[in-house]
């Protein structure tokens, strides 16, 4: 046992300082199609190439819609007009502003993790939020196995159907005040998937969905900016320390 | 009050009038009889008791003369009176239960059952009020009888049978020590037993208890002669069996107490370490066949078997700090064996007819099929409740109180110096510690598999609540189990009156020492004693009473066990009314929401979904593995070799006392009679040459003396 | 015995009853419903042939059914086809003789509507019994995977099926919301109190129907789906995906692009088994074990992440090569970077065997032999732990891995602890191909254009959980028609329960994790 206290004392602290510090390091965000302007109205190509309809065109400007981006790539690479990629994570936007935390409880926030039908990915980025380079505990978020103790739902997937009974039976389980929390793409839309026979388009459909993260996967990094702001540690404004902009909508 | 004859006569003229009129009256009419004169003739029978104790004189009365068998007599002192308080309290609720389950079962001979019922009440009160060997043994043989009978009306015979036969054995080995006594005494009459039984030499000492105990210890369910138990208790009826597990099993620690505590107390410390040792094995393996049972009167049945080892224990340990002078320690351990009998009897009535109550709104006793009864069933699960907690030893209730003594008593034996006799103690405090465990995961699961949960059966979630009569002598002898449990300080004083003759000392004095009541006085040394330690001992104590074991490790440095349940009640009642209030004060016009369990977002959670009282006491099977020896026959079926079809799963756990007593006892006596089949092989010549041969052995043997 | 031999025997045995044809190393034989049962079963139980899986269509004028076998240590595919007519819908089932095509069939029972004769066990499979009612058939050319069904009209009275007869006996159920962060699954533990007998699990919650989303979509929007389905292997499927779309087009991807595919696969392999490796610490409470795993498992992310631009390397493999290029240094420093995690894994790896609270309780638990991971047909790493050798990198070597020198490796007890072994030496071997495939990089364009033509195709390739078969199948507009997809988790999630009878209900975590199955795989 001592040997593995040495090689836990020997690795030290490699924990981000994420929130109060950015966090740049290459790999920790796929990042996002930046809005671009001067683009020739009669030039459909690039937004043509979106799968998702993530681009949406307003003269010669081009908005993302970035709720619907999947990281596709297919308009920046292949394409004769890439667009502009830019990094960043802070992509999380609270649709009920009334659920975030009062401010003697955000430091102690219990999560219950539901996979409604997601690929793996986001399953994977939300079990690293307990790894030792994100730590989450640090902030005073904590995974907890049963609802029941649950102040934030948080829900991977289009919402499959076999996965809507369990859903609606986690929800009820919770205590109020319940708060649910769209993580990926296919969470806030349906992704490539809903809506079809057996996927919905996304948790909005069934829950009322209080904070929705962007990406596909949203990293780690998205997923403690949304967990941020829903308990009130960050302020959904540009955010001074990291210099990043929150996605338009 | 009238006198105590007047009572006696009318108590069990009501009993016989009882039995008349079953005969007389019309068939529909004869299941209210138990009721009717078995209850007030109990009433009676309590007051009798009551009456006996309050001065402290014995009632005597000789009956009639039998030639060559001397007078009849029968005579009350404090511990028959203990005993017919007991039996009463049992008996008066049984009595009215009897009624009600006799009128809704379907009885060919309704009206025989009600006599029989009757004629067990009449045999009880005379085995306890009887003061000559001939009579006790009358009375004692027809209880046996009669319960055979009660236990036999079903078509099961086997379980009668084996109680009968080895119920025989044992009335032989009574007959049989009490033939020794009045051999070597030279009279029948108890009270000329216990003057001359001083005198006796200890082989003869020894003798008698060996026969009183083993005889006894088969009605009582001692190890290893409480094999007919379990069986006999899950075949009797409905109807009897609070009686009979709740008074009769009592009459086996009557005939003991007797014996060895009035009639021949014997002066050392060995048959007190027996009945010990024998005590808490007793109660161990009671214990841990009742946790792992499924059928809820066998469950209790074993539970029966425990208690009867506790109390076995207590008096062993009394008799043992008795038999080495050590008087107050004594005192206290009968007081502990005595409060736990007459707790058993209540809680355990009590327990029975809920699980009778259950049986027949259900229609079945495993508890693997039950489940969510309480939803159904309300009152009888509250009261079952109570029961399960009195018997898991849960303050408030009673059993807390006589097993916190009992091991206080077993934690005496501090003072005691042979260090042999310290190790029986520690071994049977581990022992009955625990049982004390293994009683609480018992009926933790016996109340929350039979009455928690979701129903796991057809008939289980279609169960209605009993009828009134039955709850109404259940809540009397809940009411009974809370009041022995929080006013033991009233309770020991009045069996201080039949401890003191036992003992020679004062239970009260040991165990309700002043210093619980405000102008408590105490000697002088004694307080200064815990004055040293700091203890304000006299000085700022509260009102009320509670219970107290001292132990003197030296004059130095007493030790002080002190417990007030009154006072634990008080703080419980205080604590569950101010979180109450706490609750309505702060959420109180606050919207409650129900909601259902989380069952992990299945579909639907389906009985089968839940734990089985099997599978609860699993664990307790795995620990115990070496002393349960579980027989695993497992068949696995499948198509074409990887389809699982089903896996088929037995467990067979053959009782210990079976296993190593009874089984090969059973396979010597084939054995035999197949060794003498050899012999009878027909031939006569075969004959003739047995028949010289003994002569020859006969010579000889002539010869050599 | 080989492709050659096989045909040659199947002819003489056969009579010429059996049509056979080889072309590019797969034998095609194509017989009459009657023989199929012999057939397969002689394939699979005495030449041990490996079952690969089952692939239902349904054609404008019949059923068309492939049978999918790969020959025992040969190289080559052996493809069963059979068909009967719309109006006939039932088949013989070949379960009883092949195990391993058990789930096969009641998929294709669940989503078809076929019914397979003699099968033990149909129904309540991929629609749970207590959701839908019956006669769903959502694989039909007439349903249109965009209707949301409506009228549900599930039996009430559903029962979970329960083989285990024993006085006392009932159902744990897990899930399908369990644990702290676990893909969607219900087990139901059969058990008598602590030791469950018999764990079986209820898969399909997460069925999301990506073969029937991708009917009818473009080739393009039918890699989202094959990248997407499970994401922790997007690069895998997307590289089969591809493949059988390149085949299609008849386009050679450049050998530049072919390595950058190996070494992009690698990574995927090692961040996964990184993962799994995680995971089997974390279930026994091993917590610093855990955090050192998950250490190295985010490390091979971002360097996934820095590389690729997405840390799950979305977006990168598409039919004809791949979506970007890479600098030859990064490469070279990303697989420096990976031998660096090799080489820390190593080092946790010396802890965690000189662990002993950690070796006891993976030491026999869960064990699976070599013949039932050839009778359910176990893939990937839980098969090659039991001994049975099934790496489609060196069976059926596609791409550039041809060109590699590495290793397949195997153990051969099968229990927990060998599963543990299999992936830290699986790590190792991907270590040692990606320093090869940055070292001889071949110069060239990443990617050529590729535009299928009508007609099917079937790719395979060694996803890290094991070999994944697609089978798509163009038409004349250029759309996807059907497109099937044979997951290892599929295979190993069959298995499942052979590992899990008879332990300990703390055991459970354990085996689940050393079996590093996907959920998100197995329901598509
Ligand atoms: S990355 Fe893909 S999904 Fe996102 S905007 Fe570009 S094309 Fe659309």
């Amino acid at each position: 046992m001592s040997r593995w206290v040495i090689k836990g004392i020997r690795t030290g602290i490699v924990t981000t300082r994420y929130p109060e510090k950015k966090e740049e390091t290459p790999g920790t965000s796929p990042g996002l199609p930046e809005q671009v302007t001067g683009i020739a109205p009669e030039n459909r190509e690039t937004e043509s190439r979106c799968p998702t309809g993530a681009l949406s065109r307003e003269k010669n400007r081009l908005n993302l819609r970035q709720e619907r981006c999947i990281h596709c790539f297919r308009c920046s690479r292949g394409t004769e007009n890439p667009i502009p990629w830019k990094n960043g994570f802070e992509w999380a936007e609270i649709r009920n502003p009334e659920a975030v935390v009062p401010a003697s409880l955000r430091h102690s926030l219990h999560i219950r993790v539901v996979d409604a039908g997601d690929c793996g990915a986001c399953l994977n980025e939300i079990k690293l939020l307990n790894n030792p380079y994100y730590n989450m505990h640090r902030l005073g978020f904590f995974i907890t196995p049963t609802p029941r103790q649950a102040d934030i739902l948080l829900v991977a997937g289009p919402v499959a159907e076999h996965m809507k009974t369990p859903l609606l039976k986690a929800y009820e389980a919770m205590p109020a005040p319940k708060r649910v929390m769209a993580v990926g793409a296919c969470a806030l839309n349906g992704g490539v998937f809903g809506p079809g026979f057996v996927t919905g388009s996304g948790v909005a459909d069934i829950l009322p969905v209080d904070i929705e993260i962007p990406g596909c996967p949203p990293p780690p990094l998205a997923i403690l900016h949304g967990l941020c702001l829903i308990a009130g540690q960050l302020k959904n404004e540009p955010n001074a320390a990291t210099g990043t902009r929150k996605g338009e909508k | 009050m009238p006198g105590i004859e007047t009572l006696l006569i009318g108590t069990l003229s009501l009993y016989t009038a009882g039995i008349a009129a079953a005969f007389l009256l019309p068939k529909e009419k004869t299941p209210v009889l138990p009721a009717l004169f078995g209850g007030t003739g109990s009433l009676l029978l309590l007051f009798t008791g009551i009456k006996s104790f309050l001065p402290p004189e014995t009632f005597h009365a000789a009956l009639w003369t039998v030639p060559g068998i001397g007078t009849l007599t029968v005579s009350i002192d404090t511990l028959s009176a203990f005993f017919l308080v007991v039996t009463a309290i049992a008996a008066i609720p049984a009595s009215v239960f009897a009624a009600t389950r006799l009128k809704q079962t379907r009885w060919q001979h309704p009206e025989v059952a009600a006599a029989l019922y009757l004629g067990l009440l009449i045999s009880l009160t005379i085995v306890i009020i009887a003061s000559h060997v001939f009579l006790f043994l009358i009375a004692w043989e027809s209880m046996s009888i009669i319960i055979y009978l009660l236990i036999s009306s079903d078509n099961n015979e086997r379980p009668g049978y084996l109680m009968l036969s080895i119920g025989e054995a044992g009335t032989l080995a009574i007959t049989a020590a009490f033939l020794l006594l009045s051999a070597n005494t030279g009279s029948l009459s108890f009270a000329i037993i216990k003057t001359g039984a001083a005198s006796l030499g200890p082989g003869v000492q020894w003798a008698v208890f060996l026969l009183v105990f083993f005889g006894f210890s088969v009605k009582g369910g001692l190890i290893p002669l409480n094999f007919w138990m379990p069986g006999a208790y899950t075949a009797a009826p409905a109807a009897f069996i609070p009686l009979i597990a709740g008074a009769t099993l009592n009459m086996a620690l009557y005939g003991i107490i007797r014996v060895t505590g009035s009639l021949l107390p014997i002066p050392h410390a060995g048959p007190g370490i027996i009945m010990l040792i024998v005590g808490s094995a007793t109660a161990l393996i009671g214990i841990l066949y009742a946790t792992i049972e499924d059928d809820f009167k066998t469950l209790l049945a074993h539970s029966s078997i425990e208690n009867a080892g506790i109390i076995i224990a207590a008096l062993g340990a009394g008799s043992v700090f008795l038999a080495k002078g050590h008087l107050a320690a004594a005192s206290i351990a009968f007081a502990a064996a005595l409060y736990h009998l007459l707790n058993h009897s209540v809680f355990k009535t009590l327990l029975f007819m809920g699980a009778g109550a259950v049986e027949d709104k259900t229609g079945t006793r495993s508890l693997d099929r039950m489940g969510g009864l309480l939803k159904h069933m309300p009152w009888t699960g509250l009261f079952v409740l109570i029961g399960a907690l009195s018997i898991a030893a849960m303050p408030p209730f009673n059993g807390f109180v006589s097993e916190w003594l009992t091991l206080q008593a077993l934690l005496r034996s501090v003072e005691l110096s042979s260090p042999g006799i310290k190790l029986a103690f520690v071994a049977a405090g581990v022992g009955l510690t625990l049982t004390a465990g293994l009683a609480v995961t018992c009926f933790v699961r016996a109340f929350a598999m039979g009455f928690l949960g979701m129903s796991r059966s057809d008939s289980a979630s279609a169960a209605k609540e009993t009828g009134k009569p039955a709850l109404l002598s259940m809540a009397g002898l809940a009411v009974f189990c809370l009041a022995l449990g929080i006013l033991p300080t009233y309770v020991i004083p009045a069996l201080n009156k039949t401890i003191r003759p036992l003992t020679g000392a004062s239970a009260t004095t040991a165990l309700v020492p002043g210093f619980f009541r405000p102008q408590g006085k105490l000697p002088e040394a004694f307080v200064n004693d815990f004055h040293k330690l700091g203890a304000q001992i006299g000085k700022n104590s509260m009102p009320g009473r509670g219970l107290a074991v001292l132990h003197r490790g030296g004059t130095k440095n007493p030790v002080v066990f002190a417990m007030s349940t009154f006072y634990m009640f008080i703080t419980l009642i205080i604590l569950l009314g101010l979180t109450a209030g706490l609750v309505r004060l702060f959420a109180g016009r606050r919207r409650k929401i129900r909601q259902p369990r989380w069952d992990g977002g299945v579909r639907k959670l389906l009985p089968e979904m839940t734990y089985t009282a099997t599978g609860f006491a699993h664990p307790v099977r795995v620990i115990f593995e070496s002393i349960l020896r579980p027989k695993v026959v497992e068949r696995k079926d499948t198509i074409a070799e990887h389809f699982r079809v089903t896996i088929r799963q037995k467990r067979n756990e053959i009782h210990l006392i079976d296993r190593m007593v009874l089984n090969p006892l059973d396979s010597a006596a084939h054995r035999i009679a197949r060794t003498l089949a050899k012999m009878h092989n027909g031939r006569i010549n075969t004959y003739a040459g047995y028949a010289l041969l003994a002569l020859i052995v006969f010579l000889a043997i002539a010869s050599i003396i | 015995m080989n492709i050659q031999e096989i045909a040659a025997e199947i002819q003489s045995r056969w009579n010429n009853e059996i049509k056979l044809s080889t072309i590019a190393g797969t034998l095609e034989c194509r017989c009459h419903r009657e023989h199929l049962v012999p057939l397969c079963g002689w394939l699979f139980n005495r030449l041990n042939c490996h079952f690969a899986g089952l692939t239902a269509e349904e054609l404008p004028d019949r059923w068309n059914l492939d049978y999918l076998f790969t020959p025992a240590g040969e190289s080559g595919i052996i493809r069963i086809n059979t068909a009967a007519p719309l109006k006939e819908r039932n088949f013989p089932s070949i379960s009883i003789a092949v195990h391993a095509a058990d789930w096969h069939e009641r998929e294709a029972e669940d989503l078809f509507g076929l019914t397979f004769e003699g099968h033990p066990r149909l129904g309540d499979f991929i629609l749970h019994d207590d959701a839908w009612q019956e006669g769903v058939e959502p694989m039909r050319e007439n349903f249109s995977a965009a209707d949301v069904l409506s009228g549900r009209n599930p039996k009430p009275d559903w029962r979970p099926r329960r083989i285990l007869k024993a006085p006392g006996a009932f159902i744990m159920p897990v899930g399908p919301v369990f644990s702290g962060e676990a893909e969607s699954v219900h087990f139901q533990l059969e058990t008598i109190g602590e030791e469950v007998l018999r764990a079986f699990p209820r898969l399909f919650f997460k069925y999301r129907g990506v073969e029937k989303l991708a009917e009818g979509r473009s080739v393009d929007n039918g890699l989202l789906l094959a990248e997407r389905f499970a994401g922790s292997t997007a690069f895998s499927h997307a590289l089969a995906f591809s493949m059988a779309i390149e085949k299609l087009s008849g386009e050679e991807v450049p050998p530049r692009a072919e390595v950058l595919r190996v070494f992009m696969a690698e990574l995927e392999r090692l961040r996964h088994h990184l993962g799994v490796i995680e995971g089997i610490c974390s279930s026994t409470g091993l917590a610093v074990g855990t955090g050192q795993c998950a250490i190295l498992e985010e490390e091979a992310l971002r360097i996934s992440g820095a590389l690729t631009g997405h840390r799950y390397l979305f977006g990168l493999c598409i039919p004809g090569g791949l979506s970007r290029d890479f600098d030859k240094t990064a490469l070279k420093s990303a697989a420096e970077r990976a031998t660096d995690i090799v080489r820390r894994m190593n080092s946790i790896e010396k802890l965690l065997i000189n662990t002993s609270s950690f070796l006891d309780r993976l030491e026999e638990v869960g064990a699976v032999t070599e013949k039932q991971a050839h009778d359910f047909g176990l893939a990937g790493p839980v098969a090659r732990a039991s001994g049975y050798s099934c790496d489609t990198r060196k069976q059926l070597p596609y791409g550039a891995y041809r060109n590699f020198d590495f290793d397949s490796p195997h153990e051969r007890e099968g229990d927990g602890y060998a599963r543990l072994r299999l992936f830290f030496a699986e790590v190792r071997e991907s270590g040692r191909i990606m320093e090869q495939a940055a070292e001889k990089l071949p110069p060239g364009k990443t990617a050529v254009p590729c535009n299928p033509d009508a007609g099917t195709a079937i790719s395979t390739a060694e996803t890290p959980r094991g070999a994944t078969w697609h089978r798509i199948r163009i038409g004349t507009d250029g759309k996807i028609k059907r497109y099937r997809l044979i997951t290892p988790s599929f295979a190993n999630w069959h298995g499942f329960h052979i590992a899990a009878e008879n332990f300990a209900f703390q055991d459970f975590p354990i085996i689940l994790a050393t079996f590093g199955l996907s959920v998100a795989e197995n329901d598509r």
